[in-house]
């Protein structure tokens, strides 16, 4: 595990809107499948006192932290006030922040990600799924159904082409050590480098998929950083340039950040890299094979 | 969104950065009142949104005798298929030097990189190519207000101490403006002092709203439309409509057609929790577009409705061919919906694309 197991309690900021309550169900209900702690506290200001699925808001995360015992914080608030979500977290001692929020403005981001440095969290997202390790713990919107537990992390810049990634991979036998995903932006928190170097140390990690996508080459500088065996796929190949795809940080700008540059620098550096996410599981079996 | 010059010079101007004199014309007749402040030489710069209109015709040198018979000619025109609607006219410079400067986001470093160089008025990348000596970058803290004097001193070395402050204030737009992208490019010094000569500003598109603009002037029309529903829509030039839930996943859906020999019409993210009228209003978005034959729905989720979203393709009801996959809760009664109709339904991604792409073979 990476991030947090079982003994995780979560905090989920922004616990009495629409998702936060819709999501909060949904994490408890996977904690309880796996005898993990899972949600303990919400927090939302001026909503203090009251329960979202049995679990006590508060109206302050340091409120919170002086009754429930809080590993990791899960931010599902609207976009203006992600970024104070993350740095109230951080200044109340949270050391991993999950920020669900998409479209939050890249400027207010760096601010949250600098400060939250600062305080010494690690901050995943923003506009990202979460994560998950199977049987463990869920911090986030993975859809759990589809997981299983094993040896293979998963790095994604994406939500849904994950799911169809660990579909894949749960198909053909091949289970999860951890799944992080971590965001669509410009400007994110943890990094494949990051990550990378907690599946580094993590001993249940034996391999890793990296999915990435058009925009700026943090995928060859993981692949760079790590002596781990990967095999990574990146979307975008049919991408045109100067055009946003989706994700705020999907972009080929200035001729920098296309596919094909992107995979031909990870094949020059020996990183298998699929055409199709269908090869996947496949090539994951092949690295098992070269290792034995 | 990437503003226009005259847009981009007026935050430069306002900030107390010296740009040269100029006016926004938007007919020919509106430059007489401007020739005596002009000179007897003075640029007319196309304000249109494209790139490289320079080559593309879009900036002409004029002076008093022929400026009115030139704004006149370029007004006619189309720069990149684009008509002229606006143009700057602006003072020449007498330009002893030219420099580069830009502020970007450092996806690795997370936080504001500065870049100057001396060799400037020629493209950045080619620079760094071929004399990346030349080129000075620091990374500032997004934390602090201002940049501390090392880092402006860092940057400019040698070059004119008066560069300091403007480097300073360009950082302040940067951050104040929501800019992705800052750019003077050429900063040049004149005998009049120092100049921003041209200036590039991308505003991040979410805080278009914080920063005062209703319209993402980089959206066509329909990417407009699609953004009123909530979806991240962008047209491709291929027979083969695409709709998917999530970035990712739509794009290795467009890749998947590519890799099987097709072409893809374009994007269409339709966004989480997909509901029977987000489909149907994705659907006839796509189907819309005059050179599409045929239309993928490439949906996945655990949370996503596979009967809701086969009722929105039903109601939908366009005269295309639609191809579905859809995996979620509810499979086999989205799967009796779409079948009672006719449409076809299959299990994987390879599947759907591959299907497609032999439709419009």
């Amino acid at each position: 595990m990476i991030y947090g197991d079982k003994n995780t309690g979560i905090l989920v900021q922004g616990a009495t809107g629409k998702q936060g309550e819709f999501h909060i169900g949904l994490m408890n209900a996977y904690a309880k499948q796996v005898g993990g702690k899972g949600v303990v506290a919400g927090v939302t200001p001026g909503k203090g006192g009251q329960q979202v699925h049995g679990v006590p808001v508060y109206n302050t995360v340091k409120d919170a932290m002086k009754v429930h015992d809080i590993g990791a914080a899960v931010i599902f608030v609207p976009a203006g006030a992600a970024a104070d979500a993350i740095m109230e977290e951080a200044n109340a001692g949270i050391t991993t922040i999950v920020c669900i929020t998409e479209h939050i403005p890249v400027q207010d981001t760096m601010k949250a990600i600098a400060y939250a440095r600062i305080e010494g969290a690690s901050v995943i997202g923003p506009n990202c799924p979460g994560l998950l390790s199977p049987g463990e713990v869920k911090m986030g919107i993975m859809p759990a159904g589809l997981f299983s537990s094993g040896n293979v992390g998963v790095i994604s810049r994406s939500g849904t082409l994950t799911y169809e990634v660990v579909d894949e991979l749960t198909r053909a036998g091949i289970g999860q050590s951890t799944v992080v995903g971590i965001g669509g932006d410009p400007v994110i928190g943890q990094t494949f480098v990051d990550v990378l170097a907690r599946f580094g140390k993590d001993s249940q990690t034996k391999a890793v998929v990296l999915i990435g996508e058009v925009g700026g080459n943090l995928e060859e500088e993981g692949a760079l950083s790590t002596d781990l065996p990967i095999v990574s796929y990146i979307a975008g190949v049919s991408a045109p340039p100067d055009k946003r795809m989706g994700h705020a940080g999907a972009i080929v700008e200035g001729g920098e950040g296309d596919a094909r540059s992107k995979i031909a620098r990870l094949k020059k550096h020996g990183v298998p890299v699929a055409s199709r996410v269908s090869e996947i599981p496949e090539m994951v079996r092949e690295l098992f094979r070269c290792r034995c | 969104m990437k503003l226009r010059e005259y847009e981009a010079k007026n935050l430069l101007k306002m900030a107390g950065i010296p740009v040269p004199a100029g006016f926004l014309i938007r007919s020919a007749d509106e430059l007489a009142p401007h020739l005596g402040d002009l000179g007897d030489a003075f640029v007319l710069k196309a304000q249109v949104d494209v790139g490289g209109r320079g080559k593309a015709g879009g900036i002409l040198m004029a002076g008093k005798a022929d400026g009115t018979k030139l704004a006149k000619e370029l007004f006619g025109k189309q720069i990149k298929g684009l008509p002229v609607k606006e143009i700057l006219a602006e003072q020449k410079l007498d330009i002893k030097h030219e420099y580069y400067l830009s502020i970007t986001v450092d996806r690795s470093n997370r936080q504001p990189l500065i870049i100057f160089t001396g060799a400037g008025g020629v493209e950045i990348e080619i620079t760094a190519k071929e004399h990346p000596e030349l080129i000075r970058k620091v990374v500032a803290n997004p934390l602090m207000r201002d940049l501390p004097p090392f880092m402006i001193r860092e940057l400019i070395g040698t070059a004119p101490k008066e560069i300091g402050p403007v480097i300073n204030k360009l950082y302040h737009i940067f951050i104040e403006k929501d800019a992705l992208l800052a750019e003077i490019n050429p900063l040049v010094t004149t005998p009049d002092g120092i100049f921003a000569a041209d200036a590039k500003i991308i505003v991040d598109d979410n805080a278009l709203g914080r920063q005062g603009f209703t319209v993402n002037r980089d959206l066509s029309e329909r990417e407009r439309e699609a953004e009123k529903h909530g979806f991240s829509y962008v047209e491709l030039d291929g027979k083969i409509g695409v709709i998917g839930n999530g970035a990712g996943l739509t794009m290795a859906t467009l890749d998947l057609i590519e890799f099987y020999g097709g072409k893809a019409a374009n994007f269409l993210d339709v966004g989480g929790g997909a509901e029977s009228e987000r489909v149907m209003n994705a659907v006839r978005l796509v189907a819309s577009v005059p050179t599409v034959k045929v239309i993928v729905v490439n949906l996945l989720g655990g949370i996503t409705k596979c009967d809701e979203v086969a009722k929105g393709i039903i109601a939908a009801n366009i005269s295309q061919k639609v191809i579905v996959r859809l995996a979620g809760t509810n499979e086999a009664e989205g799967r009796r919906l779409l079948s009672e109709k006719g449409y076809e339904m299959l299990d994987t991604m390879d599947l759907v694309v591959r299907k497609a792409v032999e439709v419009t073979a």
